[in-house]
This record gives C-alpha cells, structure tokens and sequence, in this order.
C-alpha cells in the first residue's frame, strides 16, 4: 500500500476523531455507560439458586408495588420506612438472605434500602437483584 | 486520490455539521443533589436548560417518579437560543436519609426525546438510632443490648423518653456524651418468639423515630 495513502487515512481518521471526542465532552452527561456491576449484586439466576430461607424486598413506591411483585415479596421503601421497615423484621429470621430489588437497573432505591438495612438494622446477607423488577419478569417467560 | 480523500473530507465535515446541527435542549445537569436543612418541609431543586438547536422545542410532557415530588415549568415552547428551567419540589413529609426522585421530560426533540432529571435530596435524621434493630435468639442469655443514638444539634434534646409497645421488655436510657444517648433494652426471657416496636422521641417533642426489639425462633417468624 502506497505511504501516501496511508498517511491519508490516518489523517482522515484523525479529522473524524476530533467531532467524535467534541460530542462525547459536549454531551457526556446524556450517554449512558454501563456501570459495572455493584459487589453486592446478585443475578436473578443465582437469586433462584440461593439454598436457605430468602426474604424479597421490594423498594419500588406503593403502587407499582400493587400492580406486581415478586411472589412474597414484602414492601420496603424510603418514603414509607417507619411503617414498613418493623413488618419486615418481624418476618425475618437469622438464618434468612434478603434480596431487594427495585424497577431498572439504574435504580438507586435497592442499594439505598440494602444500605439502610445493613448499616441501620445491622443485618447481614442482604442483596440487591440486578436488573430488578424487570429482569424477574424477563426470566419469567 | 487526492480528490478522493477531498470527498471524503467533505463528507466527514457535513456529518460533523449535522451533528451539531441536531443539537437542541441541552441542560446544565441532569442530576442534583440537596441538603435540606432538618426540619425544612421541601427541598427544591432547578434544572436549568438551553435550546442550542435552530427548532423550536415543544415541552409534551413532564412527569414525576411519585407523588411526593411536583415539577412546574415556565413555558411550554423554547425557542432557539431560549434558556429557561423546570423546578423540581421534593416535599419532605416523614422521609428520612437519601431521597431520589426523577422527573421525565419529552419533549418533540427529536435527537433525544426524553430526559430523566434526577433529584437526589439527603433529608438529615434528627435522631440518628444505631442499630435500630436488636434481637436474641431463642437460646440467647436475656441480656440487656444496646442501642446508641446521636441527635441532631438543632434538635436541642437533653433526654429521651423510650417506650414499648410490649411489656416483654424493659428499657433504660442515660446519656453518652454531648447530643448522644444511649439505651438499653433486655427481654424478660428468650424463651418464647415476641416482637416489640420501641418509640424513642426527644424531650421537647420533636418527631419520634423507631426501632424494633424481637426474641427471634431461627425457623418460626413473630406474628
């Protein structure tokens, strides 16, 4: 292959890096890169091969909660935790895993309720399921 | 081939117009944080934005992740060049610790037709109850257990008053220290399951928070 061309290409490929950086710097805060995934994050297959007693937690609002859960799922959330958090641990037992899940993968609302239950309720075992609510009901098909 | 690499570099340069050329609304952030002072019945935050397109923009709708949070705009087209916000209101109520609620924008843009406004609001705890969960097991010694708390200084609590829903256990609390306390609770015996929700409120009446005492059976739940 000719220099010449060569020398062309990469001249090329360097002028269609320049609007390809300017746009990832201009619109950084739109792009959505997967974040890895967190340590205490378990798969809905590995969910349903956990051995032992497990506890599923919902963290999403009331009424999304009412429209459809996972099979004995209680409700956990921010908004309503006073009232919500002595029900869950009136049901739990020590020898229970609790897995909370909440509607995407984006969601904070799991990890914040596994959060508070570990370093507020000082429980141990406590998971959130990736992918939440959504990938229970992909695996579900 | 130098008229070729010509074409090509009219082509990248027409793309990388076009690009720019899709721009519309772009916002200053899409994601806030807020540290409402204890006490404070909302927490507010602006999401301020900038038409950078040549269209104007038509806001379809804007929608809020629960009940608890509202969000106005000022109008509903933006025209090019055109900034303006959409005020997200978190109304506090009995929530505690870290808040996050979204509000979903669409609009008719085409190149991004919905954005996600994320406001992440940190409501302080006035009184702070480390664990807020004690338990034994049924085969445990009834040995009293503690539960530290640390009270907000604005909250001004020289003592707490503690109180069971259950006369299966007893509590005692004494101080710990500047704004902290601490508490002990001891069942009478760990011989049978039982639950109790404690009631731990400061001395001037501010809001109370809780925590919950059990003597725990390994394989049967309390009721």
């Amino acid at each position: 292959m000719p220099r010449g061309l060569v020398r062309e290409i990469l001249l090329l490929l360097c002028l269609a890096l320049l609007p390809a950086l300017g746009q990832a710097v201009y619109f950084r805060d739109r792009i959505s890169w997967r974040q890895p995934a967190k340590q205490d994050e378990i798969t809905v297959s590995q969910a349903r091969n956990l051995t032992g007693p497990v506890m599923w937690l919902d963290a999403r609002p009331e009424e999304e909660f009412a429209a459809g859960h996972i099979p004995g799922a209680k409700l956990l959330n921010a908004e309503h935790w006073d009232n919500l958090l002595p029900q869950v641990l009136n049901a739990w037992t020590p020898d229970q895993k609790l897995i909370v899940y909440c509607s995407k993968q984006s969601c904070d609302a799991s990890h914040e309720v596994a959060r508070r239950l570990r370093e507020e309720a000082n429980l141990k075992n406590v998971f959130v399921l990736a992918g939440g609510w959504e990938a229970w009901q992909e695996s579900a098909k | 081939m130098k008229i070729k690499s010509l074409e090509l570099l009219v082509i990248l340069s027409v793309l990388a117009l076009a690009d720019t050329c899709r721009a519309g609304l772009q916002w200053e952030q899409t994601q806030i944080e807020l540290h409402p002072a204890p006490g404070a019945a909302t927490a507010v935050g602006s999401f301020k934005y900038k038409n950078t397109g040549s269209n104007v923009i038509h806001f379809k709708s804007i929608t809020t992740s629960c009940g608890c949070t509202t969000a106005a705009r000022k109008k509903d087209d933006v025209a090019p060049g055109e900034t303006g916000e959409i005020t997200a209101t978190f109304k506090v109520g009995a929530s505690t610790g870290v808040q996050q609620k979204t509000v979903r924008v669409e609009t008719d843009d085409a190149a991004t037709p919905v954005t996600i406004l994320a406001l992440r609001a940190v409501i302080p705890q006035m009184l702070e109850l480390r664990p807020s969960f004690v338990y034994w097991e049924n085969s445990e010694p009834a040995k009293p257990k503690t539960i530290m708390v640390k009270a907000a200084k604005e909250l001004r609590a020289t003592s707490l008053k503690v109180s069971s829903s259950s006369n299966e256990f007893v509590t005692s609390v004494s101080s710990a220290g500047q704004n902290e306390f601490k508490i002990e609770v001891q069942p009478h015996d760990t011989s049978h399951p039982v639950s109790a929700v404690l009631t731990v409120q400061p001395d001037n009446g501010g809001k109370p928070v809780y925590a919950t005492a059990r003597v725990v059976n390994p394989t049967i739940s309390a009721q």
